[in-house]
């Protein structure tokens, strides 16, 4: 127990670290991405080239990702903020953004799984 | 004072989390989201007992902390599922970039017939790509960045409620086109939600999170301007 919460500590120091190099590095560099998908690839590219292991992020990566969920709340809480246009226009932007989620998942989706038919797998 | 809050507001947040999340493991209904009842059981409390966004934006800060660490996290099933996207690396990409680009063109094309200003339909464009990039292009593009935000976590509750049940409707089973699909189109909320349906889908989540990311931030300056007014 005592072992398992050393680890997340420990392994969710590695992950920050990695999250801020990808803030430091897209910043410098003037790339068009957050820095938490560029810590993201760069920690891809850190396992494949063998630097971690999986071993060195799965107890608090596993926990992070398993709880993923979890951090879209407060956030989402945010949508207080727009009381009066959600009263005002809030039946039509919600339409709008059903129809457009629902066409963005549909072409993707067959897509994907179009392509895909070809490759036995 | 400010502590008392501080602390309510966490603990309030938590508890809807855990209770939430308890009933979607029990009953697995889209509608039973645990980000969208616990967001709305938490706004219900803070307008019953007067409080504001002000109150509650120390406690935010605190339990968002660790999305950044949580973000990297997700490059230990991309690692897991190398050989998939390997494999299947032509289906990924033109998969996410269609699905961006359609997800683009049904926003703008619903936006201008229901006779949305200018301003609004451009903070619309980006909607579907994760909130730091999202508020860049609406900046960048001339947009409203605060709606934009607000734009982009509401596609991302609607997208994990409505896109399992979508995609199951016209017989996407598969876990690759599952997770991408809800990655392109409610990036990281679309890709929680595939990650409780496995861990195959969660890492095509994250895939199609950052690829539509890469590719709206890349093709807004061009794309946008055809599709408006």
């Amino acid at each position: 127990m005592l072992k398992t919460l050393f680890a997340i500590v420990w392994q969710s120091a590695l992950l920050w670290l990695v999250f801020r190099l990808g803030t430091f590095l897209v910043q410098a560099l003037h790339v068009a991405l957050p820095g938490n998908v560029a810590g993201m690839l760069l920690m891809f590219l850190l396992l494949l080239t063998g630097i971690v292991k999986p071993a060195h992020i799965e107890v608090a990566g596993g926990f992070l990702l398993k709880h993923f969920a979890f951090f879209f709340i407060p956030i989402s809480v945010g949508l207080m903020a727009f009381g009066p246009l959600v009263r005002q226009s809030g039946a039509a932007l919600l339409t709008i953004l059903v129809v457009a989620a629902a066409v963005g998942v549909l072409v993707t989706g067959l897509a994907v799984q179009a392509l895909n038919g070809r490759s036995p797998r | 004072m400010k502590l008392v809050v501080f602390a309510a507001c966490l603990v309030l947040t938590l508890g809807c989390y855990l209770a939430t999340r308890a009933l979607f493991l029990r009953f697995r209904q889209p509608l039973l989201n645990p980000v969208f009842l616990s967001t709305l059981m938490i706004i219900a409390v803070l307008q019953a007992t007067g409080g504001t966004l002000a109150d509650y934006q120390p406690a935010k800060e605190t339990m968002t902390f660790l999305l950044g660490p949580a973000t990297v996290a997700l490059a230990l099933p991309l690692y897991n599922n190398r050989r998939v996207l390997k494999n299947q690396a032509l289906p990924v990409l033109a998969g996410v970039l269609c699905g961006s680009l359609a997800t683009i063109a049904a926003v703008l094309w619903a936006g201008r017939l229901a006779g949305f200003a200018r301003s609004i339909l451009i903070s619309l464009g980006p909607k579907s790509v994760t909130v730091p990039i999202a508020v860049e292009i609406s900046r960048l593009s001339g947009g409203e960045p605060a709606l934009t935000a607000a734009f982009v976590v509401a596609t991302g509750m609607i997208g994990s409620i409505l896109g399992p049940v979508l995609l199951t409707a016209v017989r996407v089973k598969d876990p690759v086109a599952r997770g991408l699909a809800l990655g392109t189109v409610s990036h990281g909320q679309g890709t929680a939600v595939a990650l409780i349906e496995g861990e195959t889908a969660g890492a095509m989540g994250g895939v199609a999170m950052a690829l539509a990311a890469v590719f709206t931030a890349l093709i807004a300056p061009y794309y946008l301007p055809l599709l408006l007014p």
